[in-house]
């Protein structure tokens, strides 16, 4: 080793080092290629993508994935019973022939595989291979983060939870034997839930419940996630991966909707932002996330300019507060904190991409989003107001407000524009309080240690709003233990998770989000946005909130025309 | 010689161990979990206790640290907490990398800093001398990843001479060679300008000059010989911590080497991986030693091995 000191340090110069040569290239030409010169938009049938995938996904196994990239590398290899209708976002059947029955109680889903279904090795995939994947996630040995977005299915949680070091082989199997997955035929995998759960649609779109052949894990044990034997059924099959390099993937002729429109698509993983800017500037890669701090130099070309588009996000970043401490305990505090600084300002002089959160906790493109929710709009006066309702108005208790963040230069940027807007906006001394991130994210699992203010983002695991308003601010909710508890709440989510009728739960749970808003249990912050660069070779590209950086949704109609 | 040698490779041994047992303690002392990957999305509690059950985290640490030995002397180094790998695949795969990348800056830096330092010091004091301590200076000062990034936009986005994205063909390896080498070369031409001039200044040095001996044979047998031993020295540690990678370098230039990989496994309590990694590291820097122990024998016999 020739480094071993701290890791941010050097890449913090590092992102320094790239700011002073933007700005030495600034307005300068570039040698990319200009847009009127590309030839014909006829598809190039040999054509080939290059994207950046980043850092090496640490597992491509669809029952472990958990980091975006690895779930991109899934979506393209894989497929679903369902998928999301890329405009709304709400579960539409993919490797399903229709959309699934349903019993009158909720309880009992049926998919019904289409039929002529094949991998891509040209096998057949029936509903036993459903049936795999499935009790794959479930099963304790698989070890995966995600496995508890199905212990809405019988026996699932009983099954995943278990000791394996403890339990004997053939307890393993009875709580196996006892999980509600099960292919009745050929055609068709059949759910059982331990209770209505309308949004189940959308977690039969996951990477949780991709088929897997039997064959595939008994020849790769281990290793089964190599290119040989890593099978799927979507629109690309993996076929060559150099471990830190990159990833080759090519078309998959057995794919059910026809052949995609690319021969090939290279994912290479380029770590360093300043270098795959660089790499992007050289035509190397064919697509580009934008970062901050190459922002500037983007706008100030025209050409560069011209390629860059604004891609929605899934996450919702947070100022969270510990309902359970004065002065935090008393609403119209959290309220005032919540409304007196300027969210439009922030984006402006801190987030630099981003949105401003002038809405509820769901962020614009996700089901749930409520532009219309006014609860903690910037409103100098009406925070004021508040905080002088407030018990602790003129009490010690609000004249210094410790707020907790993960160490980072970037965050104390944040925390301290905070601190210098409610002192300004609300005469209230908040103190920044910096703690190691490893120490952070112990501290907000426990009511006990969860600090008086921190801050947290969410993230969309599936677009519908059982995911945000149950799972995040349910009173039993593991996210983080902000102590807030309101029955009415608890009970409106609750009721709305069940309902099948999709108008009602809609109004049910926008009910509960202006609640939430208003309650302030935790000030919404940013929504999170990108920008992402496309060559002007490369057309049909569909993005989404979920997949800001290229690579879920309808990848088959991708193709890029010949260059130049 | 061949008692001396044995000896040396069984001391490794025990040096192993005592590297394994610091290395373990140290890993599990820091705070935190493996299994806690995502800042924004810290994971429950009771997950993380139930996947420390599943890998045998939760064991006691001499009770996990002797299946650790026992697993180690059946050249079992385990998987890795974090990634879908097992720890010597990931050895397998990124070590030779490493070890090519840094075997080639090692020789590049060589063969500057030997004849680049061996002249400076015989003109000493010319101008060529100043240029050379001027670049020895800079190329120790001066951060590899700032020269990397402004090396990228000259030699790839302006020039257009190399190609920024991949892995594996000379033109791909060129700038990361070279610029790994340029801290190691600007140290090496200053050691071996000092030794050199050190060399020059010794008494067999004039005496051979008196016998008459000609210009040429008196700095090759006389003073190189002798100025080679703090080289070699230095040498011998440098050529472990080329080859074993470096972050920065595998981290701008996207090669796949081990030293990124060691580097993160740190940052992310990945146990196995650190263990695997820093023994590695242990036993090729024993090696390196042990060379250089047998080179001084052989540049110079008043060094008895035995």
């Amino acid at each position: 080793m020739t480094t071993l000191g701290p890791i941010r340090a050097p890449l913090a110069l590092l992102v320094v080092a790239a700011l002073l040569l933007a700005a030495c290239q600034g307005g300068g030409p570039t040698t990319t290629n200009p847009i009127g010169q590309i030839g014909s938009d006829q598809p190039d049938p040999n054509g080939e993508l290059i994207t950046n995938l980043g850092s090496e996904p640490d597992t491509i196994d669809p029952h472990k994935a958990s980091f975006v990239g690895e779930i991109a590398v899934v979506m393209s290899v894989f497929e679903g019973l369902m998928t999301l209708d890329p405009k709304t976002l709400r579960p539409v059947p993919a490797a399903a022939a229709k959309d699934p029955d349903v019993t009158p109680d909720g309880k009992q889903w049926k998919f019904t595989v289409r039929d002529g279904l094949k991998f891509s090795d040209g096998s057949p995939l029936t509903a036993k291979d459903f049936e795999r994947g499935f009790l794959r996630t479930c099963d304790p040995r698989t070890a995966g983060d995600y496995a508890f977005v199905l212990y809405v299915v019988a026996g699932c949680e009983k099954w995943n939870t278990m000791d394996v070091r403890k339990a004997s082989a053939a307890e393993l199997d009875a709580a196996k034997r006892a999980v509600g997955i099960k292919a009745v035929d050929e055609k068709t995998l059949q759910l059982d839930l331990i209770e209505p759960a309308a949004y189940f649609g959308s977690i039969a779109y996951m990477w949780v419940g991709m088929p897997v052949k039997q064959e595939s894990l008994d020849k790769g044990g281990e290793r089964w996630t190599e290119p040989a034997t890593y099978i799927g059924n979507g629109p690309f099959k993996l076929t060559s991966w150099k471990h830190n390099e990159s990833m080759v993937f090519e078309r998959n002729e057995h794919y059910w909707r026809g052949p995609a429109k690319l021969k090939k698509w290279t994912r290479v993983m380029l770590n360093e932002g300043a270098v795959a800017f660089a790499a992007y500037r050289n035509n190397e890669i064919d697509t580009l996330g934008v970062s901050a701090e190459d922002l500037r130099t983007i706008e100030s070309d025209n050409e560069l300019r011209s390629q860059m588009r604004d891609v929605a996000g899934s996450c919702t970043y947070y100022i969270g507060f510990n309902s359970s401490r004065p002065p935090m305990d008393d609403p119209n505090v959290r309220i005032a904190f919540a409304r007196s600084f300027d969210r439009d300002g922030y984006i402006r002089d801190i987030q630099k991409i981003g949105a401003a959160a002038n809405g509820g906790f769901i962020p614009p493109g996700i089901p749930g989003y409520d532009k219309d929710d006014t609860a903690q709009r910037f409103d100098p006066a009406a925070a004021k107001a508040a905080l002088a309702k407030s018990k602790y108005s003129g009490q010690a208790e609000l004249r210094s407000v410790k707020f907790t963040y993960a160490s980072s230069s970037r965050t104390k940027t944040r925390v301290e524009w905070l601190q210098q807007q409610w002192k300004n906006n609300l005469g209230v001394e908040a103190i920044p309080d910096p703690v190691d991130s490893t120490a952070y994210t112990q501290l907000v699992k426990k009511l006990e240690t969860t600090p008086l203010m921190f801050i947290l983002g969410w993230c969309a695991d599936f677009p519908d709003q059982q995911n945000w308003l149950t799972t995040v601010f349910h009173s039993t909710s593991t996210v983080a233990k902000t102590g807030w508890k309101n029955a009415k709440y608890d009970e409106l989510v609750r009721q709305a998770d069940r309902e099948s009728d999709k108008a009602k739960r809609d109004q049910m749970y926008l009910d509960a989000s202006r609640m939430l808003s208003a309650e302030a249990p935790a000030a919404w912050l940013y929504y999170v946005t990108g920008k992402i660069m496309i060559k002007p070779w490369v057309k049909g590209v569909t993005t989404t909130a979920l997949d800001s950086v290229l690579g879920q949704f309808r990848m088959w109609e991708v193709y890029v025309t010949k260059k130049g | 010689m061949i008692r001396y040698v044995t000896r040396r490779l069984l001391l490794l041994i025990p040096t192993l161990f005592f590297v394994a047992l610091i290395t373990f303690a140290l890993a599990h002392a820091a705070p935190g979990s493996p299994f806690d990957k995502n800042p924004d999305r810290p994971l429950p509690q009771e997950t993380i206790e139930r996947l420390e059950r599943l890998y045998g985290v939760d064991r006691p640490l001499p009770e996990q640290f002797v299946l650790y030995i026992g697993n180690l002397l059946r050249f079992d180094l385990g998987s890795s907490l974090v990634k879908d790998r097992s720890v010597a695949d990931i050895i397998g795969s990124q070590f030779p990398v490493s070890a090519q990348l840094g075997l080639q800056a090692l020789l590049l830096a060589l063969a500057v800093a030997l004849p680049l330092g061996v002249i400076s010091a015989l003109r000493h004091n010319s101008a060529l001398d100043y240029g050379s301590m001027a670049f020895a200076t800079l190329g120790t000062t001066i951060p590899s990843f700032v020269i990397a990034i402004f090396a990228i936009y000259l030699f790839a986005v302006n020039l257009k001479l190399v190609p920024i994205v991949g892995w594996g063909t000379p033109k791909h390896m060129l700038l990361p060679t070279i610029i790994l080498s340029l801290g190691a070369m600007a140290f090496l031409t200053r050691i071996t300008r000092a030794s050199v001039l050190e060399a020059i200044g010794q008494d067999h040095v004039r005496t051979a000059r008196g016998k008459g001996l000609s210009e040429q044979t008196v700095i090759v047998v006389h003073v190189l010989k002798n100025a080679m031993i703090p080289i070699a020295t230095i040498v011998g540690p440098a050529t472990a911590g080329l080859i074993t990678g470096s972050f920065i370098i595998e981290t701008i230039f996207n090669v796949p080497g081990l030293g990124r990989e060691f580097v993160l496994s740190i940052a992310r309590r990945d146990y196995p991986l650190i263990m695997g990694v820093y023994l590695l590291y242990a036993f090729l820097i024993a090696v390196a030693n042990l060379t250089v122990d047998i080179l001084y024998g052989l540049l110079d016999p008043r060094i008895r091995v035995s």
